[in-house]
């Protein structure tokens, strides 16, 4: 992914990712409590490991 | 130590992207405060910080905010002021009338006027070739040169320099005395009055400084002169323009600080800048259509800028200058002053649905029908009439899948 995303390119990518994992995509990070898919979203993004690019 | 090249270099090591006026900026002030290597780099380092943080993002809608900031001072805005800061004798419209008329891009603005400054550098060049030393006589032909320069810029009439003024009704004709001392202290040239008083009316009798006017006989009866013709022969003589740069009447000389300053009523860039001695950087019109017409659309671009923010900052209003600047940009963008609204971009957009949407929502379909236009949906407006996302923000974000 490239250097650094704007809040808008965040949004979008947590969002597109948060319904794979809501349809049931499995977690790309270990989930040992109950999170919401936003949240394990933003965590994949924090760890730069979201299978997603932006396409300008 | 710091110069310009050096600064550059350090910008280019920490891969900072500024604009060259803050390049200046940033070395004037390591200059001014003398600072040494890893001073300057922490500068550096934090102004690019701030700077970065400044900048938008993509997709952002710069527009709308735009849009917003100058619309909401514009409400607290005086609705009408007529007043001049600085010379009272000069009206110019200020506040919202003038706000309003700088985004309609009027052809013909209410209160034209200038600012003409004089060029320092064209006074040494006279003070060497007259040999004028002391400071006392320099000022003396600074002032005398201002004076004289006014004189030729501002409107005088012959009612300025007459002394008798007579309407002779035995005789059928005006006598008239010119007033050598007014047409010193005016700063004319006697020759000059003469000779356009010659150029405009046929028949006169000049006896040094009387002057005898007959009204032009109307060709049927050569005897009968009706007392009318006279009367409006006079007001005739009253009138005529004997100096002055078309479209501008009065002129105020001012000092301002150091400097002599001439503002006028009316404005007319083009033959004020072909003068001797004027400064042709600084002298400057608030008419934005004069100086695209002379100094080209980027000059104009910059009168709309200087324009829109001394209005608001007249009023105590402080408007980022980037909003305005995408104001001047949208009105400057296609190579002529557009207006906003109807008769300017938005009557001009490239989408059928956008324009249709703003207004005269029938005529622009009708037409569009017509001629068979073909709507791209590449803009806000359209996206929103149909009903899909907008391309701003996160709408504006395309994403695809990157399986590793």
């Amino acid at each position: 992914m490239s250097s650094k995303l704007t809040r808008f390119e965040k949004a979008r990518i947590i969002g597109a990712r948060a319904l794979q994992l809501s349809m049931g995509a499995k977690p790309l990070i270990e989930v040992n409590e109950p999170l919401d898919p936003i949240d394990i979203a933003t965590l994949e993004l924090k760890k730069g490991i979201i299978p997603l690019d932006i396409k300008k | 130590m710091a110069d310009i090249k050096s600064i550059d270099k350090i910008l280019k090591k920490k891969k900072a992207d500024f604009p060259e006026s803050l390049i200046e900026k940033i070395a004037e002030a390591s200059e001014r405060h003398d600072l040494n290597a890893g001073e300057l780099e922490e500068l550096i380092d934090r102004i690019k910080k701030a700077y970065e943080r400044a900048t938008v993002e993509d997709g952002e809608a710069v527009g709308t905010v735009a849009a917003q900031s100058v619309g909401e001072p514009g409400t607290q805005m005086t609705m009408r002021t007529f007043h001049y800061a600085g010379v009272a004798e000069l009206n110019v419209t200020l506040g919202l009338p003038r706000l309003i008329e700088i985004v309609d891009a009027r052809k013909k603005i209410s209160t034209p006027t200038m600012a003409i400054y004089f060029d320092e550098d064209y006074f040494e060049t006279r003070f060497k070739k007259e040999d004028i030393q002391p400071e006392a006589e320099k000022e003396r032909f600074k002032e005398e040169f201002v004076r004289k320069t006014a004189n030729m810029i501002g409107k005088s009439s012959m009612n300025d320099i007459l002394k008798n003024f007579n309407l002779n009704y035995a005789d059928m004709n005006i006598v008239v005395e010119l007033d050598e001392e007014k047409i010193i202290d005016k700063r004319l040239d006697r020759d000059d009055i003469i000779k356009r008083i010659e150029k405009a009316f046929k028949r006169v009798q000049i006896d040094n400084n009387m002057l005898s006017f007959e009204p032009s006989t109307s060709s049927k009866d050569e005897t009968k002169i009706p007392i009318r013709e006279l009367r409006l022969l006079a007001d005739k003589v009253r009138d005529l323009q004997i100096s002055g740069v078309k479209n501008i009447g009065k002129v105020v000389i001012s000092k301002e600080g150091l400097e002599w300053v001439i503002h006028t009523e009316g404005s007319n860039l083009g033959s004020v800048l072909k003068m001797e001695g004027i400064d042709k950087v600084r002298t400057t019109t608030n008419d934005i259509h004069e100086i695209e017409k002379i100094l080209g659309i980027e000059a104009a671009r910059n009168a709309i800028i200087r324009e829109a923010q001394n209005t608001m900052e007249e009023q105590g209003l402080t408007v980022d200058v980037r909003h305005i600047m995408l104001v001047a940009d949208m009105m400057t963008a296609d190579g002529s002053v557009k207006s906003i609204g109807r008769h300017g971009i938005s009557g001009e957009k490239a989408s059928v649905l956008a324009r249709a949407s703003f207004e005269e929502t029938g005529k622009h379909l009708l037409r569009a029908s017509i001629r068979g236009e073909i709507d791209h949906l590449t803009g806000i407006i359209e996206n929103i009439i149909i009903g899909q996302p907008i391309p701003l923000g996160t709408g504006s974000v395309g994403v695809i899948m990157n399986r590793r």
